[in-house]
């Protein structure tokens, strides 16, 4: 007696709801738009070209607390890049000020109102440094992702959507807006049009969390920057006091 | 009306009793697990009264959060079990703002005896900072505490004297 009913179920959730939908509205288009992949790809390898670089980052983080709220805090992050292996960044919001020195052979953070510094080693190359932060040590690079674009792990294979939105004004600057999907994030970027094309801006919302929680970013370029050796060495300055880094799992790590 | 000796005794025997209790939760509040995600941190208790409300940077919201992703590369992405979930007013520079009501709270973490290996987030204004074997210890009247980044995020390890 239930045979019936129970068969129409589940025909109906085999065809809910994305083949349905799709069987109603426009043509399908593949999911991975080569144009939107070619654009990501040439932003990559114009990112690989730049030896220096400096980048301001305006950033608004959304935070969904445990009753549900979602709220957004606003901060800066400024970076300054030599490449293969120098950076220094500087990250402000109204909760914390850290700096973070790479000069090659390791790694410090510097709190400047705390006046606490942990120094640690680090790889040679900029990439695995940053992989190493987050890691081992739980340190978000803000930016992390213009150090991936145009390298071997690019992370184009992970792409599973991929669209051309259309064009954009960001920041007074002409760009053209895309869109893509993959495990856990839906992202959008901005990428400047002509002879320079960077990203102007980046939105990721996190699809995996129930909230879906958006981190964006604008992006401000100086591509002629005048760096000194002194930007990416950590002095400590006066009354600084040194302190121990905590590793992923649990063991203080320091050197010098 | 008069209350006689004995229950006015109780009544002030209870109402410090609550004071020590609220404090001591709060204290509990403002621990972390070590190397762990930090847990949840908001329950009834937290919000009896409204120094109890208050987060170390000042504001009358206290809670936990998990933020949003900030890269889109899987290899750039932090450790899940670090730094993910963290209270927004409490992972903050203590330093900063002179915060009464921060360093009260953080004086109810040294008041309990924190037990070895306790990590809390703050800790009371009167500490004597300490250099032993090249780092940094607090020294907090008779208890010891190692200052470390955990992230970006400065925390305080209850440890043994260095």
């Amino acid at each position: 007696m239930l045979h019936f009913p129970k068969r129409a179920l589940l025909l109906a959730a085999a065809c809910l709801p994305v083949a349905c939908l799709a069987a109603d509205q426009a043509p399908a288009q593949a999911a991975v738009d080569p144009a939107a992949m070619a654009a990501l790809n040439r932003m990559g390898t114009y990112l690989r070209t730049l030896t220096a670089f400096e980048v301001e980052a305006r950033t608004a983080t959304e935070n969904v607390m445990d009753d549900g709220f979602k709220l957004q805090f606003d901060g800066v992050a400024s970076l300054k890049v030599r490449r293969p292996d120098r950076l220094h960044v500087d990250i402000s919001d109204a909760r914390k000020q850290r700096q973070i020195f790479y000069d090659g052979k390791s790694v410090t953070v510097y709190g400047p109102r705390v006046k606490y510094y942990a120094t640690v080693p680090a790889p040679p190359t900029l990439r695995e440094t940053i992989q190493v932060l987050a890691q081992k040590y739980g340190i978000e690079t803000p930016l992390a992702d213009l150090f991936y674009w145009g390298t071997d792990e690019s992370g184009a294979a992970d792409i599973k959507v991929a669209r051309h939105i259309g064009p954009a004004t960001i920041d007074g600057k002409q760009a053209d807006q895309y869109a893509f999907r993959q495990d856990g994030v839906d992202w959008q970027l901005w990428i400047q049009q002509g002879g320079q094309p960077l990203p102007l801006k980046m939105a990721i919302t996190s699809t995996a969390q129930p909230a879906q929680p958006t981190y964006s970013v604008g992006l401000r370029w100086n591509l002629s920057p005048r760096l000194q050796e002194t930007a990416f060495a950590f002095k400590p300055p006066p009354g600084a006091m040194k302190i121990v880094m905590q590793t992923s799992d649990g063991k203080p790590v320091s050197i010098k | 009306m008069r209350l006689s000796a004995f229950p006015r005794a109780c009544v002030g025997a209870l109402t410090l009793a609550v004071m020590v209790l609220t404090a001591i939760h709060e204290a509990d509040a403002q621990r972390v697990r070590g190397g762990g995600a930090a847990t949840a941190t908001r329950s009834t208790a937290t919000r009896t009264t409204a120094s109890a409300n208050r987060g170390a940077y000042g504001g009358s919201y206290s809670g936990t959060a998990s933020a949003s992703r900030t890269t889109v590369h899987r290899n750039a992405q932090v450790n899940q079990n670090v730094n993910v979930t963290r209270n927004v007013n409490v992972d903050v520079d203590n330093r900063c703002c002179g915060n009464g009501e921060a360093l009260a709270v953080a004086g109810a973490v040294a008041v309990t005896a924190a037990a070895v290996g306790t990590v809390a987030h703050s800790i009371p204004p009167s500490c004597t900072a300490v250099v032993s074997g090249g780092v940094t210890y607090q020294q907090c009247g008779s208890t010891w505490y190692q200052p470390q980044y955990a992230g970006t995020s400065v925390t305080y390890v209850v440890t043994s004297p260095p």
